[in-house]
Protein backbone atom coordinates (compact mmCIF):
# COMPACT_ATOMS: atom_id res chain seq x y z
CA UNK A 1 0.00 0.00 0.00
CA UNK A 2 2.56 1.93 1.05
CA UNK A 3 4.67 2.13 -2.26
CA UNK A 4 1.12 1.91 -4.51
CA UNK A 5 -0.21 5.00 -2.91
CA UNK A 6 2.49 7.06 -4.08
CA UNK A 7 2.29 5.73 -7.43
CA UNK A 8 -1.28 6.54 -7.02
CA UNK A 9 -0.78 9.79 -5.61
CA UNK A 10 1.94 10.56 -8.88
CA UNK A 11 -1.25 9.18 -11.46
CA UNK A 12 -3.48 11.28 -9.50
CA UNK A 13 -0.93 14.64 -9.89
CA UNK A 14 -0.56 13.39 -13.95
CA UNK A 15 -4.11 13.45 -14.27
CA UNK A 16 -4.73 16.53 -12.93
CA UNK A 17 -1.96 17.99 -15.24
CA UNK A 18 -4.00 16.92 -18.03
CA UNK A 19 -7.58 18.55 -16.61
CA UNK A 20 -6.00 21.36 -15.82
CA UNK A 21 -4.50 21.82 -19.33
CA UNK A 22 -0.98 22.39 -18.00
CA UNK A 23 0.17 19.41 -19.99
CA UNK A 24 -1.39 20.69 -23.17
CA UNK A 25 0.06 23.99 -22.74
CA UNK A 26 4.07 22.14 -22.52
CA UNK A 27 3.14 20.20 -25.79
CA UNK A 28 2.08 23.57 -27.39
CA UNK A 29 5.06 25.25 -26.40
CA UNK A 30 7.44 22.15 -27.18
CA UNK A 31 6.07 22.45 -30.89
CA UNK A 32 6.19 25.73 -30.81
CA UNK A 33 10.17 25.47 -29.51
CA UNK A 34 10.30 22.55 -32.46
CA UNK A 35 9.04 24.90 -35.39
CA UNK A 36 10.91 27.77 -34.65
CA UNK A 37 14.60 26.08 -34.57
CA UNK A 38 13.61 23.90 -37.46
CA UNK A 39 14.13 27.05 -39.83
CA UNK A 40 17.73 27.99 -37.32
CA UNK A 41 20.95 26.29 -39.34
CA UNK A 42 24.11 25.38 -37.95
CA UNK A 43 26.61 26.55 -35.16
CA UNK A 44 23.22 28.77 -34.20
CA UNK A 45 20.94 25.46 -34.10
CA UNK A 46 23.81 23.88 -32.25
CA UNK A 47 24.47 26.09 -29.65
CA UNK A 48 20.33 27.04 -29.22
CA UNK A 49 18.85 23.28 -28.46
CA UNK A 50 21.06 23.02 -25.21
CA UNK A 51 19.82 26.34 -24.16
CA UNK A 52 16.49 25.31 -25.32
CA UNK A 53 16.46 21.84 -23.09
CA UNK A 54 17.96 23.90 -19.98
CA UNK A 55 15.24 26.25 -19.95
CA UNK A 56 12.69 23.87 -20.61
CA UNK A 57 14.29 21.64 -17.67
CA UNK A 58 14.82 24.85 -15.47
CA UNK A 59 12.43 27.69 -15.72
CA UNK A 60 9.46 25.68 -17.06
CA UNK A 61 10.07 23.50 -14.41
CA UNK A 62 9.46 26.41 -11.85
CA UNK A 63 6.15 27.64 -13.85
CA UNK A 64 4.54 24.12 -14.45
CA UNK A 65 5.11 23.25 -9.89
CA UNK A 66 4.03 26.82 -9.49
CA UNK A 67 0.84 26.52 -12.01
CA UNK A 68 -0.18 23.50 -9.92
CA UNK A 69 0.38 25.08 -6.59
CA UNK A 70 -1.18 27.91 -6.91
CA UNK A 71 -4.24 25.90 -8.84
CA UNK A 72 -4.08 23.82 -5.04
CA UNK A 73 -4.22 26.97 -3.47
CA UNK A 74 -6.81 28.08 -5.17
CA UNK A 75 -9.11 25.73 -4.50
CA UNK A 76 -7.79 24.31 -0.78
CA UNK A 77 -7.43 20.99 -1.93
CA UNK A 78 -4.49 20.50 0.04
CA UNK A 79 -6.82 20.43 3.58
CA UNK A 80 -8.50 17.30 2.31
CA UNK A 81 -5.01 15.85 1.57
CA UNK A 82 -3.38 16.76 5.10
CA UNK A 83 -6.36 14.58 6.33
CA UNK A 84 -5.34 11.53 4.45
CA UNK A 85 -3.20 8.58 5.26
CA UNK A 86 -1.05 9.92 3.01
CA UNK A 87 2.70 11.00 4.54
CA UNK A 88 3.99 14.42 3.43
CA UNK A 89 6.90 13.37 1.70
CA UNK A 90 4.63 11.43 -0.18
CA UNK A 91 2.53 14.34 -0.99
CA UNK A 92 6.09 16.24 -2.10
CA UNK A 93 7.28 13.59 -4.14
CA UNK A 94 4.21 12.92 -6.03
CA UNK A 95 4.12 16.50 -7.00
CA UNK A 96 7.88 16.72 -7.91
CA UNK A 97 8.15 13.47 -9.71
CA UNK A 98 4.98 13.85 -11.39
CA UNK A 99 6.52 17.16 -12.80
CA UNK A 100 9.26 15.82 -13.87
CA UNK A 101 7.51 12.97 -15.55
CA UNK A 102 5.62 15.70 -17.58
CA UNK A 103 8.61 17.61 -17.92
CA UNK A 104 10.68 14.94 -19.38
CA UNK A 105 8.25 14.09 -21.78
CA UNK A 106 8.00 17.70 -23.69
CA UNK A 107 11.72 17.55 -23.67
CA UNK A 108 11.65 14.13 -24.98
CA UNK A 109 9.51 15.36 -27.64
CA UNK A 110 11.97 18.53 -28.78
CA UNK A 111 14.83 16.13 -28.34
CA UNK A 112 13.07 13.40 -30.71
CA UNK A 113 11.85 16.28 -33.52
CA UNK A 114 15.39 17.05 -34.10
CA UNK A 115 17.19 13.42 -34.05
CA UNK A 116 14.55 12.81 -36.42
CA UNK A 117 14.69 15.85 -38.17
CA UNK A 118 18.51 17.16 -38.17
CA UNK A 119 20.19 14.02 -37.24
CA UNK A 120 21.09 15.72 -33.70
CA UNK A 121 23.93 13.30 -32.26
CA UNK A 122 23.11 12.80 -28.30
CA UNK A 123 23.72 10.41 -25.60
CA UNK A 124 20.39 9.30 -24.72
CA UNK A 125 21.25 8.15 -21.64
CA UNK A 126 23.11 11.28 -20.50
CA UNK A 127 20.29 13.74 -21.94
CA UNK A 128 17.86 11.73 -19.77
CA UNK A 129 20.09 11.70 -17.11
CA UNK A 130 20.62 15.77 -17.24
CA UNK A 131 17.28 16.88 -17.91
CA UNK A 132 15.74 14.04 -15.26
CA UNK A 133 18.19 15.55 -12.96
CA UNK A 134 17.90 19.05 -13.66
CA UNK A 135 13.99 19.37 -13.82
CA UNK A 136 13.70 17.29 -10.00
CA UNK A 137 16.75 20.10 -8.74
CA UNK A 138 14.69 23.06 -10.10
CA UNK A 139 10.86 21.33 -9.44
CA UNK A 140 12.24 21.28 -5.79
CA UNK A 141 13.39 25.21 -5.65
CA UNK A 142 9.69 25.81 -7.70
CA UNK A 143 7.89 24.18 -5.01
CA UNK A 144 10.04 26.28 -2.15
CA UNK A 145 9.77 29.41 -3.75
CA UNK A 146 5.66 28.82 -3.99
CA UNK A 147 5.52 28.04 -0.10
CA UNK A 148 6.62 31.96 0.27
CA UNK A 149 4.16 33.28 -2.54
CA UNK A 150 1.12 35.13 -2.45
CA UNK A 151 0.28 33.96 -6.13
CA UNK A 152 1.27 33.13 -9.55
CA UNK A 153 2.03 36.42 -10.50
CA UNK A 154 4.70 37.20 -7.81
CA UNK A 155 6.15 33.59 -8.18
CA UNK A 156 6.69 34.57 -11.84
CA UNK A 157 8.23 37.94 -11.05
CA UNK A 158 10.47 35.93 -7.97
CA UNK A 159 11.12 33.28 -10.79
CA UNK A 160 12.74 35.90 -13.31
CA UNK A 161 14.33 37.94 -10.81
CA UNK A 162 16.57 34.89 -9.62
CA UNK A 163 17.12 33.33 -12.86
CA UNK A 164 18.34 36.91 -13.91
CA UNK A 165 20.83 37.23 -10.38
CA UNK A 166 21.91 33.82 -11.03
CA UNK A 167 22.56 34.50 -15.20
CA UNK A 168 24.34 37.79 -14.28
CA UNK A 169 27.77 36.20 -13.70
CA UNK A 170 28.03 33.51 -16.31
CA UNK A 171 27.11 36.05 -18.59
CA UNK A 172 30.21 38.50 -17.05
CA UNK A 173 32.33 35.46 -17.04
CA UNK A 174 31.17 34.97 -21.14
CA UNK A 175 32.30 38.71 -21.86
CA UNK A 176 35.53 38.50 -19.69
CA UNK A 177 34.48 41.03 -17.13
CA UNK A 178 35.15 38.07 -14.78
CA UNK A 179 38.33 36.72 -15.33
CA UNK A 180 40.64 34.33 -13.94
CA UNK A 181 40.24 30.19 -13.14
CA UNK A 182 39.10 30.91 -10.50
CA UNK A 183 35.51 32.25 -11.62
CA UNK A 184 34.95 28.72 -13.29
CA UNK A 185 35.01 27.05 -10.06
CA UNK A 186 32.61 29.69 -8.27
CA UNK A 187 30.46 29.48 -11.21
CA UNK A 188 30.09 25.74 -10.80
CA UNK A 189 28.03 26.50 -7.34
CA UNK A 190 25.23 28.56 -9.82
CA UNK A 191 22.69 25.11 -10.36
CA UNK A 192 21.86 26.81 -13.75
CA UNK A 193 25.36 27.04 -14.92
CA UNK A 194 25.69 23.01 -13.24
CA UNK A 195 22.49 22.28 -15.26
CA UNK A 196 23.99 23.66 -18.44
CA UNK A 197 27.15 21.97 -17.78
CA UNK A 198 25.72 18.57 -18.21
CA UNK A 199 23.06 19.34 -20.62
CA UNK A 200 25.92 20.31 -23.24
CA UNK A 201 28.00 17.71 -22.57
CA UNK A 202 25.40 14.98 -23.52
CA UNK A 203 25.87 15.93 -26.85
CA UNK A 204 27.95 14.26 -29.51
CA UNK A 205 31.02 13.54 -29.45
CA UNK A 206 31.33 12.81 -25.76
CA UNK A 207 34.37 14.42 -23.37
CA UNK A 208 33.26 14.17 -19.60
CA UNK A 209 34.99 16.21 -17.90
CA UNK A 210 35.99 16.92 -14.50
CA UNK A 211 33.21 19.75 -14.46
CA UNK A 212 30.30 17.03 -15.56
CA UNK A 213 31.08 15.18 -12.71
CA UNK A 214 31.19 17.71 -10.69
CA UNK A 215 27.67 19.49 -11.61
CA UNK A 216 26.36 15.99 -11.59
CA UNK A 217 27.26 15.67 -7.41
CA UNK A 218 26.59 19.12 -6.37
CA UNK A 219 23.10 18.86 -8.42
CA UNK A 220 22.58 15.23 -6.60
CA UNK A 221 23.96 16.82 -3.06
CA UNK A 222 22.73 19.81 -2.75
CA UNK A 223 19.25 18.65 -4.17
CA UNK A 224 18.57 16.00 -1.86
CA UNK A 225 19.64 18.65 1.21
CA UNK A 226 17.58 21.61 -0.74
CA UNK A 227 14.45 18.21 -0.82
CA UNK A 228 15.19 17.31 3.04
CA UNK A 229 15.91 20.49 4.84
CA UNK A 230 14.09 22.88 3.29
CA UNK A 231 11.28 21.60 1.19
CA UNK A 232 10.12 18.66 3.12
CA UNK A 233 10.84 20.63 6.78
CA UNK A 234 8.48 23.65 5.55
CA UNK A 235 5.66 21.79 3.69
CA UNK A 236 3.15 21.40 6.85
CA UNK A 237 3.62 24.92 7.43
CA UNK A 238 2.67 26.06 4.09
CA UNK A 239 -0.29 23.12 3.49
CA UNK A 240 -1.78 24.13 6.71
CA UNK A 241 -1.68 28.11 6.00
CA UNK A 242 -2.82 27.19 2.10
CA UNK A 243 -5.20 24.50 3.29
CA UNK A 244 -8.00 27.61 3.72
CA UNK A 245 -9.73 25.88 6.91
CA UNK B 1 -19.49 4.88 26.97
CA UNK B 2 -15.70 5.04 26.74
CA UNK B 3 -14.09 8.46 26.04
CA UNK B 4 -13.12 8.11 22.61
CA UNK B 5 -11.37 11.59 22.91
CA UNK B 6 -9.29 13.05 26.21
CA UNK B 7 -8.05 16.88 25.86
CA UNK B 8 -6.41 18.00 29.00
CA UNK B 9 -5.10 21.80 29.49
CA UNK B 10 -5.10 22.34 25.94
CA UNK B 11 -3.28 25.24 24.94
CA UNK B 12 -2.45 26.73 21.71
CA UNK B 13 -1.06 29.74 20.38
CA UNK B 14 -0.40 30.89 16.88
CA UNK B 15 3.08 32.16 15.43
CA UNK B 16 1.87 35.49 14.72
CA UNK B 17 -0.32 36.10 17.74
CA UNK B 18 1.08 36.92 21.00
CA UNK B 19 -1.42 35.45 22.99
CA UNK B 20 -2.86 31.82 23.25
CA UNK B 21 -5.87 31.16 21.20
CA UNK B 22 -6.53 28.37 23.53
CA UNK B 23 -6.34 28.96 27.15
CA UNK B 24 -5.91 25.18 29.18
CA UNK B 25 -9.49 23.67 27.31
CA UNK B 26 -10.38 20.53 28.84
CA UNK B 27 -13.19 18.29 27.51
CA UNK B 28 -13.83 14.37 26.68
CA UNK B 29 -15.66 12.98 24.06
CA UNK B 30 -17.71 9.48 24.46
CA UNK B 31 -17.34 6.82 22.44
CA UNK B 32 -20.73 6.81 20.00
CA UNK B 33 -22.15 10.60 20.95
CA UNK B 34 -22.58 13.13 18.61
CA UNK B 35 -20.68 16.23 20.82
CA UNK B 36 -21.33 19.96 19.80
CA UNK B 37 -18.69 22.67 20.10
CA UNK B 38 -20.52 26.05 19.75
CA UNK B 39 -18.85 29.52 19.85
CA UNK B 40 -18.57 32.99 18.47
CA UNK B 41 -16.28 33.51 15.34
CA UNK B 42 -12.92 33.67 16.45
CA UNK B 43 -13.57 31.62 20.15
CA UNK B 44 -10.75 29.02 19.09
CA UNK B 45 -13.35 26.28 17.84
CA UNK B 46 -11.56 25.56 14.26
CA UNK B 47 -8.46 25.88 15.68
CA UNK B 48 -9.41 23.28 18.42
CA UNK B 49 -10.70 20.23 15.75
CA UNK B 50 -7.20 21.47 13.35
CA UNK B 51 -5.36 20.57 16.74
CA UNK B 52 -7.13 16.89 17.12
CA UNK B 53 -7.32 16.20 13.73
CA UNK B 54 -3.13 16.80 13.62
CA UNK B 55 -3.52 18.88 11.66
CA UNK B 56 -2.07 21.67 14.37
CA UNK B 57 0.90 20.69 16.16
CA UNK B 58 3.01 22.09 18.74
CA UNK B 59 0.27 22.40 21.16
CA UNK B 60 0.76 22.64 24.62
CA UNK B 61 -1.45 20.07 27.09
CA UNK B 62 -2.72 16.80 26.58
CA UNK B 63 -4.83 14.45 24.11
CA UNK B 64 -5.80 11.28 24.19
CA UNK B 65 -7.56 8.69 21.23
CA UNK B 66 -9.12 5.71 22.31
CA UNK B 67 -6.79 6.25 25.38
CA UNK B 68 -3.56 6.73 23.15
CA UNK B 69 -1.81 9.45 23.30
CA UNK B 70 -2.43 11.35 19.79
CA UNK B 71 1.59 12.47 19.41
CA UNK B 72 2.03 9.11 19.25
CA UNK B 73 -0.22 8.29 16.14
CA UNK B 74 1.06 7.97 12.91
CA UNK B 75 -0.78 8.43 9.42
CA UNK B 76 -2.76 5.25 10.48
CA UNK B 77 -5.00 8.26 12.56
CA UNK B 78 -6.43 9.17 9.58
CA UNK B 79 -7.41 5.91 8.72
CA UNK B 80 -10.06 6.10 11.37
CA UNK B 81 -11.35 9.49 10.92
CA UNK B 82 -13.77 11.04 8.16
CA UNK B 83 -12.97 15.76 7.81
CA UNK B 84 -15.53 17.67 6.50
CA UNK B 85 -14.17 21.02 6.13
CA UNK B 86 -16.79 24.06 6.15
CA UNK B 87 -16.27 25.08 2.88
CA UNK B 88 -16.33 22.84 0.06
CA UNK B 89 -12.82 21.58 -1.13
CA UNK B 90 -13.00 19.43 -4.20
CA UNK B 91 -10.77 19.31 -7.41
CA UNK B 92 -13.06 21.49 -9.46
CA UNK B 93 -12.13 20.21 -13.02
CA UNK B 94 -12.91 16.50 -12.27
CA UNK B 95 -15.90 14.92 -11.92
CA UNK B 96 -17.55 14.49 -8.25
CA UNK B 97 -17.12 10.74 -9.18
CA UNK B 98 -13.46 11.13 -10.11
CA UNK B 99 -12.90 13.12 -7.02
CA UNK B 100 -13.89 10.73 -4.39
CA UNK B 101 -12.63 7.50 -6.38
CA UNK B 102 -9.13 9.49 -6.02
CA UNK B 103 -9.53 10.27 -2.11
CA UNK B 104 -11.30 6.99 -1.52
CA UNK B 105 -8.35 4.80 -2.88
CA UNK B 106 -5.92 6.56 -0.52
CA UNK B 107 -7.46 4.42 2.33
CA UNK B 108 -7.81 0.99 3.03
CA UNK B 109 -11.26 0.47 3.95
CA UNK B 110 -13.60 1.54 1.70
CA UNK B 111 -17.28 2.91 2.02
CA UNK B 112 -20.53 2.03 -0.65
CA UNK B 113 -19.39 5.08 -2.32
CA UNK B 114 -22.84 4.72 -4.63
CA UNK B 115 -25.32 4.33 -1.74
CA UNK B 116 -23.71 7.64 0.08
CA UNK B 117 -24.26 9.28 -3.44
CA UNK B 118 -27.55 8.08 -3.76
CA UNK B 119 -28.41 8.69 0.17
CA UNK B 120 -27.28 12.47 -0.55
CA UNK B 121 -28.79 12.92 -3.80
CA UNK B 122 -26.00 13.22 -6.01
CA UNK B 123 -25.62 10.28 -7.87
CA UNK B 124 -27.58 11.51 -11.16
CA UNK B 125 -24.73 13.89 -10.82
CA UNK B 126 -22.01 11.90 -10.17
CA UNK B 127 -20.32 12.61 -13.36
CA UNK B 128 -20.60 16.60 -13.25
CA UNK B 129 -17.79 18.46 -13.28
CA UNK B 130 -17.69 19.72 -9.48
CA UNK B 131 -17.26 23.29 -11.15
CA UNK B 132 -20.70 23.15 -12.27
CA UNK B 133 -22.14 21.94 -8.97
CA UNK B 134 -23.91 24.34 -6.44
CA UNK B 135 -22.80 25.24 -2.98
CA UNK B 136 -25.46 23.44 -1.57
CA UNK B 137 -24.02 19.92 -3.93
CA UNK B 138 -20.52 20.55 -2.94
CA UNK B 139 -21.55 20.81 0.76
CA UNK B 140 -23.14 17.50 0.04
CA UNK B 141 -20.14 15.93 -1.90
CA UNK B 142 -18.05 17.19 1.26
CA UNK B 143 -20.17 15.00 3.76
CA UNK B 144 -19.73 11.66 1.07
CA UNK B 145 -15.72 12.67 1.39
CA UNK B 146 -15.81 12.53 4.65
CA UNK B 147 -17.40 9.20 4.58
CA UNK B 148 -15.61 7.49 1.90
CA UNK B 149 -13.25 5.09 4.35
CA UNK B 150 -16.02 4.58 6.58
CA UNK B 151 -14.79 6.07 9.97
CA UNK B 152 -15.11 5.44 13.42
CA UNK B 153 -15.33 8.96 14.04
CA UNK B 154 -16.54 12.19 12.22
CA UNK B 155 -15.56 16.17 12.24
CA UNK B 156 -17.70 18.33 10.95
CA UNK B 157 -17.33 21.97 10.40
CA UNK B 158 -20.56 23.83 9.95
CA UNK B 159 -21.63 20.99 8.56
CA UNK B 160 -25.42 22.35 6.83
CA UNK B 161 -24.07 25.78 6.40
CA UNK B 162 -25.31 27.32 3.30
CA UNK B 163 -27.51 24.44 2.94
CA UNK B 164 -31.39 24.97 2.24
CA UNK B 165 -34.02 23.08 4.50
CA UNK B 166 -34.28 19.88 2.64
CA UNK B 167 -31.00 19.55 2.07
CA UNK B 168 -29.95 20.24 5.95
CA UNK B 169 -32.31 17.33 6.78
CA UNK B 170 -30.93 14.81 4.72
CA UNK B 171 -27.81 15.92 5.80
CA UNK B 172 -28.38 15.60 9.74
CA UNK B 173 -30.44 12.44 8.98
CA UNK B 174 -27.16 11.11 7.61
CA UNK B 175 -25.24 12.35 10.75
CA UNK B 176 -28.10 9.99 13.20
CA UNK B 177 -27.34 7.26 10.80
CA UNK B 178 -23.84 7.35 11.03
CA UNK B 179 -24.52 7.59 15.01
CA UNK B 180 -26.81 4.76 15.14
CA UNK B 181 -24.00 2.70 13.44
CA UNK B 182 -21.53 3.08 15.91
CA UNK B 183 -19.77 6.29 15.19
CA UNK B 184 -18.50 9.20 17.09
CA UNK B 185 -19.02 12.92 15.54
CA UNK B 186 -17.90 15.94 16.75
CA UNK B 187 -19.17 19.08 15.50
CA UNK B 188 -18.38 22.97 15.41
CA UNK B 189 -21.08 25.40 14.65
CA UNK B 190 -22.33 28.45 15.11
CA UNK B 191 -26.08 27.15 14.09
CA UNK B 192 -28.01 26.35 17.42
CA UNK B 193 -30.84 24.64 16.10
CA UNK B 194 -28.55 22.08 14.29
CA UNK B 195 -26.50 21.33 17.46
CA UNK B 196 -30.16 21.78 19.80
CA UNK B 197 -31.32 18.90 16.94
CA UNK B 198 -28.40 16.43 16.89
CA UNK B 199 -25.71 16.40 19.69
CA UNK B 200 -25.76 14.81 23.12
CA UNK B 201 -23.57 16.87 24.95
CA UNK B 202 -22.46 20.40 23.86
CA UNK B 203 -19.28 22.31 24.90
CA UNK B 204 -19.05 26.11 24.92
CA UNK B 205 -15.92 27.93 24.02
CA UNK B 206 -15.34 31.73 23.84
CA UNK B 207 -12.18 33.66 23.94
CA UNK B 208 -10.15 30.18 24.22
CA UNK B 209 -12.10 28.50 27.19
CA UNK B 210 -14.70 26.24 27.66
CA UNK B 211 -17.39 27.56 30.18
CA UNK B 212 -19.68 24.47 29.94
CA UNK B 213 -19.61 21.40 28.88
CA UNK B 214 -23.44 19.70 29.26
CA UNK B 215 -26.32 17.77 27.62
CA UNK B 216 -28.78 20.25 24.99
CA UNK B 217 -31.80 19.33 27.89
CA UNK B 218 -29.79 19.73 31.14
CA UNK B 219 -29.11 23.02 30.20
CA UNK B 220 -32.54 23.89 29.40
CA UNK B 221 -33.17 22.94 32.22
CA UNK B 222 -30.90 24.27 34.39
CA UNK B 223 -30.89 27.62 32.65
CA UNK B 224 -34.65 27.93 31.46
CA UNK B 225 -37.29 29.60 33.25
CA UNK B 226 -39.36 26.57 35.29
CA UNK B 227 -42.90 28.06 34.22
CA UNK B 228 -46.04 27.19 31.91
CA UNK B 229 -47.40 29.79 29.61
CA UNK B 230 -50.82 29.21 28.79
CA UNK B 231 -52.89 31.41 25.98
CA UNK B 232 -56.63 31.15 26.08
CA UNK B 233 -59.52 33.00 24.27
CA UNK B 234 -61.87 35.00 26.05
CA UNK B 235 -64.50 37.29 25.00
CA UNK B 236 -62.74 37.30 21.96
CA UNK B 237 -59.55 38.07 23.50
CA UNK B 238 -56.58 36.26 23.93
CA UNK B 239 -55.57 35.86 27.68
CA UNK B 240 -52.11 34.54 28.56
CA UNK B 241 -51.56 33.35 32.00
CA UNK B 242 -48.32 32.24 33.66
CA UNK B 243 -47.80 29.36 36.18
CA UNK B 244 -44.93 28.77 37.92
CA UNK B 245 -43.83 24.61 37.61
CA UNK B 246 -43.87 23.90 40.88
CA UNK B 247 -46.32 21.77 42.60
CA UNK B 248 -48.48 22.51 38.55
CA UNK B 249 -50.98 19.45 39.14
CA UNK B 250 -51.86 20.94 42.81
CA UNK B 251 -52.34 24.08 41.59
CA UNK B 252 -55.75 24.91 41.39
CA UNK B 253 -55.88 28.10 39.43
CA UNK B 254 -54.19 26.05 36.66
CA UNK B 255 -56.13 23.14 36.89
CA UNK B 256 -59.03 25.34 36.76
CA UNK B 257 -57.93 27.24 33.43
CA UNK B 258 -57.22 24.17 31.35
CA UNK B 259 -60.63 22.45 32.18
CA UNK B 260 -62.70 25.41 31.77
CA UNK B 261 -60.96 27.68 28.83
CA UNK B 262 -60.81 27.54 25.29
CA UNK B 263 -56.71 26.71 25.21
CA UNK B 264 -55.42 28.04 22.30
CA UNK B 265 -51.58 27.41 23.09
CA UNK B 266 -49.55 26.07 26.31
CA UNK B 267 -45.38 26.56 26.20
CA UNK B 268 -43.36 25.32 29.12
CA UNK B 269 -40.09 28.35 30.05
CA UNK B 270 -37.65 25.90 28.11
CA UNK B 271 -35.11 28.14 26.87
CA UNK B 272 -33.08 27.90 23.92
CA UNK B 273 -29.63 26.73 23.70
CA UNK B 274 -28.94 30.76 21.87
CA UNK B 275 -30.41 32.35 24.94
CA UNK B 276 -28.41 29.75 27.25
CA UNK B 277 -25.27 30.38 25.36
CA UNK B 278 -25.48 34.09 25.67
CA UNK B 279 -26.41 33.51 29.52
CA UNK B 280 -23.16 31.39 29.77
CA UNK B 281 -20.80 33.38 27.94
CA UNK B 282 -21.89 36.83 27.73
CA UNK B 283 -21.60 36.97 24.20
CA UNK B 284 -23.59 36.62 20.89
CA UNK B 285 -22.17 33.78 18.35
CA UNK B 286 -21.85 36.56 15.91
CA UNK B 287 -19.97 38.33 17.68
CA UNK B 288 -16.28 38.43 16.75
CA UNK B 289 -13.75 38.48 18.82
Amino acid sequence: MKNNRLIYLIKGELIRLHKYKVTTISIFIAIIWSVLLFFVEGDIFNSLLPVLILVDATTMSFMYIGSVMFFEKKESTMSSMLVTPSKDSELILAKILSNTIHNFLSTALIITVFVILKDVQISYLLIAIAVILVTLYHTSIGLLLSYYQKDFTTMLMSVMLISFALLIPTVLFMLNVLTGDIWEYILLINPIQSANIIITQSFKPITLDWKYYFSLGYLIISGLLIYRFLVLRNFKNYAVSISGV
Amino acid sequence: MANIFEVKDLKFKYKTNQENVLKGINFQIKEGEIFGFLGPSGAGKSTTQKIIIKILENYQGNIFYKGKDLKDYKQDFFEDIGVSFEMPIHFSKMTAMENIRFFQNLYKKKADVERLMKRVGLWEDKDKMVAEYSKGMKIRLNIVRALLNSPTMLFLDEPTNGLDPANAKILKDLIREFKVSGGTVFITSHIMADIDQLCDRVAFIVNGEINVVDTPRNLKIKYGERRIKIEYKENNKIVEKLFSMEDLGKNKEFLNTIKEKDIETIHSGETTLEDIFIKVTGVTLDEKQ
